[in-house]
């Protein structure tokens, strides 16, 4: 709800100070109330022993004149002989006398003289005065409450009665209300069938009436709070005596509350006005106070998320309390993040080891570059390779190594200065030029070429190196960074290749390895399409000058790029793990087409290649061999001997699996690899293929003629057959023969072809192997 | 005594409401329910004394225009009056003498009183017939020449509640010889001075 310290610490303070003063406010009220209560209750006990005081004086009062003139001996002579007119003027001589509101006399008979006697209950005064001597109350003369004073008058005996009556009015209790110290309100109550009767109704006499007689039948002589409606009032009911027999009179003691607490009001204001104007002091104080504690706070907030944009904050530290040593903690932090985040980005931006900016920096700065660069401006980097790196660290050691490096950066960055010098691989330095033309920068490395191949002196002696620089350029738009750097990385490959010190990119020579990968897929897709097929190439015996084996060779009619190179195909096979489905589908189709030979009538011996990748997997040599055992094939299994190095336990267990399940085994392209006698020895083979290199420069005579005789006859004491691959002349053949090959292979006998084509080639097959009379032209050669 | 030749005694019991005897309440008897004709003469004497703040007896039965001496026996002096109608009087204050008489012509119950000292209360029953008697503190009352026949009898007492302080008895006629009859009489508190 509040979302602001200083509106929160406002509230609660201002909160708090609002209950304690309500809680004060609440105490003094109740102390005063409960005090002036007090105070009333006893002035209303008070009062009421007053007036029973006051009451009883006047009833003496009213006692000895009606006594005085019962005694009268003219008076009683008067009533005795009934001489009414002398009573009567008696009567009223007295009353006039006395100052008495009514005064008359109560015959025994029930004559009444000095009143009349409609004007009230005869027979209930006469009963009340008949039963007590001297009776005394309360009576109702002319619908009023009256205070009855009776004497007998005795003449001598019983004649009658005189009365004398003082009005309970209003006037009567005005004067009764006189003699309290505090100004209460007094009324007389006297009940007429059933009913309570007042005078005074100034104050719901209907609940005074109610609790009247409730305090009358509970005898209560206490002041008690009386509520009604709104207002409370304290109330004391005194009972009167009545002189009708079922009748009831009580006087009234009233005093309202609001008058009691009436003095207390202004102190009460005093109290409220000096909380509000202490409320308001809090409220102002603490919003002041909170105002202080959170200004700093929402200050060190929006720094706070200044530093989370990045910004460089500081905030100014105005105290020496908490917030303050807060504040200070922040700043110190907020320097310690900047300081950090600095080393951080240096650290991502160069390289540990020579300090150089390493390839995310060079990235940036050629993307900014690229960003910044005008149409037609391009923007060109090179990528210096220090070549035979390896040796050299191997040969100079790691950390020197490393120095060279360092160093070969700050040459080029002094030959050119201004220049962004990176590293790029461990060996490989990259500048970004300066330069927008490919044409204007070339010359310039061309003459700083010699320049930066200077011997470096790196730990007291002289190094000498060799650069390679490959070139990538770009324009805006046509290549990002990441890109541009792979280019000049490829183009230093490709330039090392070439033998070249400086390689423009040529991307005509790298193709397009990013479609490599759609291309497997494709070659998978090939072999239900029967887009891949097989060629079989013939090898001739050149003992029988028969054809006894052809050699498998997978080909690939790709749909919109025609006819894949096979290295090409297989190679990256190779690479991307897709050449075992591609050996299975040469095994099943070399098998398949087996069969077809065989029900033309020709049976030949099948080469298939297998590759190096496959020779150490025992599950593909599972397959393998229960396949060919179960298709009752012929197959002759081709790998290279560089197979085998790899995991050589292995791959000669596994051609010694193949031995015994008698596939036979041939040693392909041997001459060209690590050739390697101790390999060769162990390797269970039963054909070794002599690489085409050496026989295509047979007839050239020299050393290759001697490496071939000694081949031929290393191979034929180690117990395998010879073929020589490469068979392009009649020559070659006659030299082979007469070497002692056993088979030869190549385009002078047939090139590799169809099925059809190869059933057909055989049906026809027939050579005139040189005889006699050429090998001994040839050996005398 | 005059009267008729058969004659018996008549002898009432009073009591009061409580069942005691009520004494000084006074029996008379109307033969035929008329007052006697001729003088009436009572044996005792007409006199009330006031001895010791009090009238002495309390109550006096006396006959029609009988004279009646009320001498004073206490050293202070009294004011004797009677309110009653038809025998009212007054004897002003008057010393320790006995030659004070008031002659009482009326038949009925006279209060008297005395001026000075409102505790002296006394009555005098005045009557027109021959046979009347008060009864004693034993409450009984004795007529002992009652004539025979019808008769009216009654009884009064200075506090009888009742009209004229009287209540007749149920008989209504006497015959030779003596007659008992017990009445009960309900009485009023004497006056607050008494």
């Amino acid at each position: 709800m509040f979302n602001r310290l200083q509106t929160k610490l406002t509230v609660l303070y201002a909160g708090l100070f609002a209950l304690a003063l309500s809680l004060v406010a609440v105490t003094v009220y109740l102390a005063i109330a409960g005090n002036a209560q007090q105070t009333v209750r006893k002035e209303l006990a008070v009062s009421g022993t007053v007036f029973d005081r006051v009451w009883a004086l006047r009833t003496q009062r009213l006692r000895d004149g009606a006594d005085l003139l019962s005694r009268d001996f003219g008076f009683r002579s008067a009533v005795a002989t009934r001489d009414a007119p002398t009573v009567e003027s008696a009567i009223t001589n007295l009353r006039q006398r006395l100052g008495l509101d009514l005064a008359f006399t109560v015959g025994v008979e029930g004559d009444v003289i000095g009143l009349d006697p409609a004007l009230l209950d005869l027979d209930k005064l006469w009963a009340a005065l008949d039963a007590e001597d001297g009776a005394q109350g309360v009576f109702v003369i002319d619908n009023a409450p009256y205070q009855i004073i009776s004497a007998p008058i005795m003449a001598p005996t019983l004649n009658g009665w005189i009365v004398f009556a003082a009005k309970l009015d209003d006037r009567e209790m005005q004067a009764l209300e006189g003699l309290s110290a505090i100004d209460l309100d007094a009324q007389v109550f006297d009940q007429r069938n059933g009913q309570w009767i007042t005078t005074d109704t100034s104050f719901d006499p209907e609940r005074i009436g109610a609790y009247v007689d409730q305090a009358l039948q509970a005898r209560t002589h206490e002041p008690e709070l009386l509520k009604a409606g709104r207002a409370d009032n304290l109330v004391l009911v005194k009972p009167l005596k009545s002189l009708s027999q079922d009748g009831a009179a009580a006087l009234v003691l009233r005093y309202p509350m609001a008058k009691a607490m009436a003095p207390y009001r202004p102190l009460f204001a005093a109290v409220i006005l000096a909380g509000l104007l202490g409320a308001a002091l809090v409220v102002v104080a603490s919003w002041a106070l909170s105002r202080g504690l959170a200004r700093p706070i929402a200050a060190l907030d929006a720094a706070a998320r200044r530093l989370q944009r990045g910004e460089d904050v500081r905030v100014e530290v105005q105290t020496h309390d908490e917030i303050g040593r807060l504040a200070s903690s922040f700043n110190l932090m907020a320097a310690e993040i900047r300081d950090r985040e600095a080393k951080m980005i240096h650290q991502t931006l160069h390289d540990a080891e020579t300090g150089l900016p390493n390839r995310r920096a060079l990235e940036r700065e050629i993307s900014a570059r690229l960003a910044g660069a005008a149409e037609g401006e391009q923007v060109i980097i090179s990528a210096v390779g220090l070549d035979r790196f390896p040796f050299m660290r191997g040969a100079i050691g790691y950390t020197l190594a490393t120095q060279l490096i360092a160093d070969l950066g700050e040459r080029i960055t002094a030959i050119s200065p201004g220049l962004l010098v990176g590293r790029l691989t461990t060996s490989t330095l990259c500048v970004v030029s300066n330069l927008t033309d490919l044409a204007a920068l070339l010359p310039l490395i061309d003459r700083s070429v010699q320049d930066l191949e200077r011997p470096i002196r790196v730990g007291g002696e002289r190094v000498d190196i060799h650069l390679t620089h490959g070139l990538a350029a770009t324009t805006a738009g046509a290549l990002d960074a990441p890109r541009l750097i792979e280019q000049a990385l490829i183009a230093l490959d490709q330039g090392r290749a070439a033998n070249r010190k400086v390689m423009l990119f040529d991307p005509v020579a790298y193709g397009d390895p990013a479609s490599n990968l759609s291309l497997m897929s494709e070659m998978l897709d090939a072999v239900t399409t029967g887009a891949l097929f097989l060629n079989h190439q013939p090898k001739l015996d050149l003992r029988t000058g028969q054809i006894t084996g052809v050699e498998a060779l997978v080909r690939w009619k790709h749909p919109t790029r025609g006819l894949m190179r096979p290295d090409l195909f297989v190679g990256m096979a190779e690479e991307t793990g897709h050449i075992r489905a591609l050996t299975d589908y040469v095994l099943t189709q070399a098998i398949a087409d087996q069969k077809i030979l065989r029900a033309a009538g020709h049976d030949v011996l099948m080469s298939v290649n297998i590759s190096g990748r496959l020779i150490d997997d025992a599950d593909f040599a599972d397959r393998a061999i229960e396949q060919v055992t179960r298709e009752g094939a012929r197959l002759c299994f081709e790998i290279t001997e560089t197979a085998v190095i790899g995991n050589p336990e292995v791959a000669l267990a596994v051609l010694e699996r193949f031995a015994a399940a008698g596939i036979p085994v041939s040693i392909d392209d041997y001459g060209s690899g690590l050739s390697s006698l101790a390999y060769l020895k162990q390797i269970r083979a039963d054909e070794l293929k002599i690489d085409k290199a050496f026989v295509m420069s047979l007839e050239a005579g020299g050393k290759d003629a001697l490496l071939v005789k000694s081949t031929i006859d290393l191979a034929h004491s180690l117990g395998m057959k010879v073929t020589a691959e490469g068979v392009e002349t009649r020559e070659a053949l006659a030299a082979l023969q007469l070497m002692g090959c056993d088979l030869a292979q190549g385009y002078h006998i047939a090139k590799p072809m169809g099925l059809s084509q190869l059933t057909e080639f055989l049906g026809d097959w027939s050579i005139d192997l040189p005889g006699e009379t050429e090998t001994a032209a040839l050996r005398q050669a | 005594m005059g009267g008729d030749a058969l004659a018996g005694s008549l002898t009432v019991t009073v009591r009061g409401a409580n069942g005691k005897p009520v004494s000084d309440a006074v029996v008379t008897v109307h033969p035929g329910g008329q007052p006697s004709r001729g003088p009436i003469k009572f044996p005792w004497p007409y006199r009330v004394q006031q001895q010791n703040i009090q009238f002495s007896p309390f109550v006096l039965i006396v006959p029609a225009g009988a004279e009646v001496a009320f001498p004073n026996l206490d050293k202070v002096r009294h004011h004797v009056y009677s309110f009653s109608p038809g025998n009212k009087f007054e004897l002003k204050l008057y010393g320790r003498e006995e030659n004070r008489i008031v002659k009482l012509p009326t038949a009925g119950a006279a209060a008297i009183g005395c001026n000075i000292h409102d505790q002296m209360v006394g009555f005098i029953k005045v009557v027109d017939t021959a046979y009347a008697a008060k009864s004693d503190a034993s409450g009984v009352a004795t007529i002992a020449d009652a004539p025979s026949g019808p008769v009216v009898v009654r009884v009064w007492h200075p506090y009888l509640r009742g009209p004229k302080n009287e209540k007749v008895l149920p008989v209504t006629s006497l015959g030779g010889g003596a007659t008992r009859e017990a009445v009960t009489i309900e009485l009023r508190a004497p006056a607050a001075h008494h």
